[in-house]
Order: C-alpha cells, then sequence, then structure tokens
C-alpha cells in the first residue's frame, strides 16, 4: 500500500522491504509445513533473497541519495523532468 | 499453547510495525517502526525453528539495512526527520485500489483451496545442515551473490558519489 | 503457558542479571581507584558505612552513586524527542542483557533437565547479530537529543561501530573455523585441559584483533570518540541526566562484560582452568576470574593511551585490522589443513609459517600505512 501511494521515496523504499520481508516469512512457513522440510529449499531461497535484498536496499539507497544532489528533493512527484 | 500466544503476539507486532512504518510523518520513526516489523518477523522465524534466518534477520535487517537507512535520511532529509509536507501522493485513490488489488488477486488462489492444517513434522534445527547445503548444491549461487553484492557494493558507491564537481564539497563517505 | 517453564526460565536468567549488575557496580569502583593510581591520586575513599569514619576503601561509592543517581532530576531538552529519548536508553540495555545469556556460563543449580537461558545452534551469530543492536540505541540518543553535540557523537558511534565490528567477527569466524560449531558450549569444551586457542599463533593474533575491535565496540578508551569530552562534550548522553543516564552506564558496562565474556569463550579456554575435576562448580568461577582479568586490561589501556584522532580510527580498522584479519584466516586455513596430517614436524613448521606471515604483515601494514599519516590539517579553524 504504501509503495502506491507515498511521496517520498524513502517510505517507498520501506515498504518494498517490508513486501519482500512477508515473502520470506512465506517462504519459511511453508517450507515449515511441508512435506519433507529437511531438503531446507525455504531456508535457502530465504537467505539468497535476503542478502539480495540487502544489496537492493544499497542501491535503491545510492539512487535516492543521487537524485537529491541533483533534484535537491526526493518527493516523487517533484521529480518529473521526462515529463516535461 | 505457548507457541500459539508467541505466534500472536509476534504477528501483532509486525503488524503494527509495519503499519506504523508506512503511515508515520516522522521518518526516523519510520524507520524505527520498521525495525521493530524485522524483529518481529525475526522472532516468527525463531518459532518456525529456522533460527539461522532469524538471525541473519536481524544481523542483515536491523543491523545493516537499519543503519543503512537511517544515514540516507539523515544525509537527504531535514536532520529532524518532521515532514510537514504534504505526504500522500496525488494519485493515492488509484494507488490503494492497486494495491487492493494485487491483495485480492493473490488471496483469491489460496482461499480457494484452503490446505488442511495438518501437523508439522518435528525437525532439528541445524545450521550444520545449512551449511552443508550451501558448500555442496548451492555453491555457485553462493558465489554469483558474492559477485552480486560486490558490484551492488561499487555501484551504490559510484551512484552515491556522482560526478564530482571541482567546487563541490567532498562527498559524504 | 506452564509454570514449571517459567520457573525454569527464571532460575536460568536471574542469576545472570544479578550477579552482572553487582559485578557493574564493583567494577565502577575498581575503575576509578585504577584510574586515580595511574594518575597519582587516591580514588573515591569517602563512602564506607553511614555516620561513621570508616572508609572501607571508598567501597560504599557505587552505593552512594546509585543513589545519587536515582535522586536526580530527569532533564529533557526542549524540542527532544520525548519518546526516543526514553526509549534509548532501554535500547541499549535490552541487547546487552541479552546477549550475557549466550556466554557459556554452567551455574552448579543448572542441572542436565533444566532450560538453559539460550540453548540455540548458533549462539556466536546471535551474539554478533545482538550486539549490532547498540548501534542503533546510541543513534537514537543522539538523534533524539537535537543537539548538534550528540548528533555529531552518534553518527560518530555509527561508523565506528559499524567499521570495528568487521574485524571483531573475522576474527571470531577463525574460532568458528577450527571448531566446526557456532555453539558457545562447544566452542568452550574444544579448549578443555588448558588448549586454549591463544596459545595458536592464529588464535593469538585473532585475540588482539578481537579484543582491540571490542575495545571499540564498546566506546572505550582510546577509542572513545563517541564521548570525547574535549571535543564534543559527552557525545550522545550529553543531554541524559539521572536515572537515564546511569541506564547508559550500565548499558556500557554489561556491553564489556558481555563482549569480554566472548572473548574468553572464543579464545581464552571458557570455564577452563586447574582444579575443575575436583569442584566443577569452579567453571564460573574461572570464568568470571578471566572476564575480569580482561576488564582490567581495559581499565589499565584507559589510563594510558590517549584518544585516537577520527581519521586515525577509521584508517586503522579499515587499513591495518581488516586486512590483518583476512589474511588471519587464510593463515588458519592452512595450519587446519596442516593440522589433518598429524605430523609433529609439520605443526612446527607450521608454527613458524604462521608467525613469520603474520608477523611481516603486521609490521608490512604499519609502515604501509605510517607514511600516509600527516598531521591533521584545519579546514575551518586557522
Amino acid at each position: 500500500m504504501g509503495a502506491f501511494t507515498r511521496r517520498n521515496a524513502i517510505v517507498v523504499l520501506f515498504s518494498v522491504e517490508i513486501m519482500l520481508n512477508a515473502a520470506n516469512l512465506n517462504f519459511i512457513a511453508f517450507w515449515r509445513y511441508s512435506d519433507n522440510p529437511e531438503l531446507l529449499h525455504g531456508p535457502m531461497f530465504t537467505l539468497f533473497a535476503i542478502a539480495v535484498a540487502a544489496a537492493e536496499v544499497a542501491v535503491g539507497l545510492a539512487l535516492v541519495i543521487a537524485v537529491y544532489r541533483h533534484f535537491k528533493t526526493v518527493d516523487l512527484e517533484s521529480i518529473n523532468t521526462l515529463r516535461e | 499453547m505457548n507457541e500459539e500466544i508467541s505466534f500472536w503476539i509476534l504477528s501483532a507486532i509486525a503488524v503494527l510495525g509495519a503499519l506504523v512504518a508506512v503511515r508515520k510523518r516522522n521518518l526516523i520513526h519510520g524507520v524505527f517502526a520498521l525495525l521493530v516489523f524485522f524483529a518481529g518477523l525475526s522472532g516468527l522465524f525463531l518459532l518456525l525453528l529456522a533460527e539461522f534466518i532469524a538471525a541473519v534477520q536481524v544481523l542483515v535487517y536491523i543491523g545493516a539495512v537499519g543503519v543503512l537507512l537511517l544515514f540516507a535520511i539523515m544525509l537527504t532529509e531535514r536532520v529532524a526527520g518532521d515532514d510537514d509536507r504534504r505526504m500522500i501522493s496525488r494519485g493515492w485513490s488509484w494507488g490503494l485500489l492497486a494495491a487492493a488489488a494485487v491483495f485480492v488477486v493473490l488471496l483469491l488462489r489460496p482461499i480457494q483451496q484452503l490446505p488442511s492444517q495438518d501437523a508439522a513434522q518435528p525437525i532439528k534445527p541445524s545450521v550444520e545442515a545449512l551449511g552443508h547445503k550451501l558448500i555442496n548444491p548451492y555453491v555457485v549461487t553462493l558465489e554469483v551473490l558474492a559477485l552480486l553484492l560486490t558490484a551492488a557494493l561499487i555501484g551504490a558507491v559510484t551512484a552515491a558519489q556522482g560526478l564530482r564537481m571541482p567546487k563541490e564539497e567532498d562527498s559524504p563517505e | 503457558m506452564s509454570f514449571e517453564l517459567l520457573i525454569d526460565i527464571l532460575i536460568a536468567t536471574v542469576p545472570l542479571m544479578l550477579i552482572f549488575a553487582t559485578v557493574f557496580a564493583f567494577t565502577t569502583w575498581l575503575e576509578r581507584k585504577a584510574l586515580a593510581r595511574i594518575q597519582n591520586r587516591i580514588g573515591p575513599n569517602k563512602v564506607g558505612i553511614p555516620c561513621t569514619r570508616i572508609g572501607l576503601f571508598g567501597l560504599g561509592q557505587p552505593t552512594a552513586d546509585g543513589i545519587k543517581m536515582i535522586f536526580k532530576e530527569n532533564i529533557v531538552p526542549t524540542g527532544a524527542d520525548r519518546l526516543f529519548h526514553l526509549l534509548a536508553p532501554i535500547l541499549a540495555l535490552i541487547p546487552s542483557m541479552l546477549v550475557l545469556c549466550f556466554l557459556p556460563l554452567d551455574f552448579p543449580w543448572l542441572n542436565e533437565n533444566s532450560v538453559k537461558a539460550f540453548l540455540l545452534d548458533g549462539a556466536v551469530i546471535f551474539f554478533f547479530a545482538i550486539t549490532g543492536l547498540n548501534t542503533l540505541a546510541v543513534f537514537m540518543a543522539g538523534w533524539a537529543s537535537r543537539n548538534k553535540y550528540s548528533l555529531l557523537g552518534g553518527m560518530r558511534a555509527v561508523a565506528q561501530m559499524i567499521s570495528y565490528e568487521i574485524p571483531l567477527v573475522l576474527s571470531a569466524v577463525i574460532v568458528v573455523m577450527m571448531v566446526g560449531s557456532l555453539d558457545a558450549a562447544e566452542i568452550a569444551g574444544e579448549q578443555k585441559g588448558g588448549n586454549w586457542f591463544v596459545f595458536y599463533p592464529w588464535g593469538f593474533a585473532a585475540f588482539v584483533i578481537f579484543f582491540i575491535a571490542a575495545l571499540a565496540e564498546t566506546n572505550r578508551s582510546p577509542f572513545d570518540l563517541p564521548e570525547a569530552e574535549s571535543e564534543i562534550i559527552a557525545g550522545y548522553f550529553t543531554e541524559y541526566s539521572g536515572f537515564k543516564f546511569a541506564l547508559f552506564f550500565l548499558a556500557e558496562y554489561i556491553a564489556m562484560f558481555a563482549i569480554s565474556g566472548l572473548a574468553v569463550t572464543l579464545f581464552l579456554g571458557g570455564g577452563d582452568g586447574p582444579g575443575l575435576a575436583v569442584l566443577p562448580w569452579l567453571s564460573v568461577i574461572w570464568f568470571l576470574a578471566k572476564i575480569f582479568a580482561l576488564i582490567a586490561v581495559m581499565i589499565w589501556l584507559r589510563g594510558t593511551l590517549p584518544r585516537l584522532r577520527v581519521d586515525q580510527l577509521m584508517g586503522f580498522a579499515w587499513k591495518f585490522m581488516l586486512p590483518l584479519s583476512i589474511l588471519n584466516i587464510f593463515v588458519a586455513g592452512f595450519a587446519w589443513h596442516a593440522k589433518q596430517l598429524d605430523s609433529q614436524f609439520i605443526m612446527v613448521i607450521t608454527w613458524v609459517i604462521s608467525l613469520a606471515v603474520l608477523y611481516g604483515a603486521a609490521s608490512g601494514l604499519n609502515q604501509l600505512n605510517r607514511g600516509k599519516v600527516r598531521p591533521r590539517e584545519y579546514k575551518y579553524a586557522e
């Protein structure tokens, strides 16, 4: 919900993180109640997902900072150079 | 019984944390609420006997991502973190609609075929097994991941540094 | 929740808190006394038994301090974030306390059936994960005070803690690698009978790195830049007074105990020591004694070393500790493979080679870094 309705780029990033975490929770939960949990598919996938998410946050925030230097704002609606 | 109580408490913490994180006007408060959400999730992972994932969740999300977010906010927003401008975007109704639509679509399938709740098989949580898995079948993935993280690191630094103007101040660390 | 479980949990956790809180009071007295002796003073010597002239070497000082702290006014600056100002000391205390549960302290009243506070497979990784939370508490305190010096101190602390966490974890990884387990009790068990890891070349290097990084992680001098009173008043707890300040103080000392405890577990053999075969409960005493020895070294360093500069601090972490600890991992891997061969001659060779490599690397890095250290350039104040 936050990803669609908020204007601040950082808050949008929060929301993306929340969604990713929800997916991770599903992986773990379905792994726990699956037929053969000793295969460890769920934790393995979650582990990789967390690592990729960490990379994603780093790059995302770097982009936010770059955008901020350029436009002096992180308001997503003010950044509309392409439209004009 | 114990597990059930813990589950409800932890889920409540996580959901509240997430809601506050998205709704809060003050960004720093938002980050800390987000961290509460991560902590709640970590507790849920522990409850599901995925203790290594729980540790990684605390280490990566609360330890690293939280600090990263705080630094980014410090570098962009005013230090006080109060945001008295309009915070909801113009097309919020469309956004809400889209979010609701995604939610319904995602929920549609599971509701149609709700699985009978079968008991979880007893397993012994083991970090060792995870480690062996990581080295034996998944070693290529691990290496690719390491490469990706390095690339992300370099990319993030270059993106955040930007083009160095001669008269500009030094870029942040 | 069953009643017996609750009782078991209380039996496992309450002694930890009581012991370490008492020890904390004693440590503050010890620190003041030791610092005073180093600086050629007497230190606290007045407070003893009330209404008499008996001083007891000032042993009553912690109690008096505690009473003073509790009765002091709680001041919150105008414009500060009241909620976070209140939460920060609590958030600082909780992780430090929580982490104590992961130390392999075998209390005699804990038998096989009772709940150990935490018997996790990955105790060591949990330890590091939870100590990482201290960073956030410090930042929260610095930010919530709405004082630029506090914020500066908070930011300094965050940068320093993150930088030094890497060598800290990398040196712990070596022990985990050699034992093949993340379980603290198993790591301590591996070192039974004087087979402490600090007696190996790689173990010694890792221990030194770990200890330096631990000093930085707990904001002890010479790494106490976040609270450098000559530069930024008291850093992140400038605006704290009364009981909240006491909580910060307590958290800092408990964190010191916890990280010394981990150093003892990883490198100094846990509760290992003479006389264990006769009296098994001595292991707790040994463990605490080793923690105290490390704390004494910390106090000694505080009394003798001057504070570092910010650029020196960061340079030391990234240009000296990090390469050395990564190299040390390679040395340890080499030693591990040599150990599999099980030959006395190869053992000796391994020792010599690892010592030579580590010493060469340390002095080489020292030389490399020394050339770059320039006198401070004053940018704004000339």
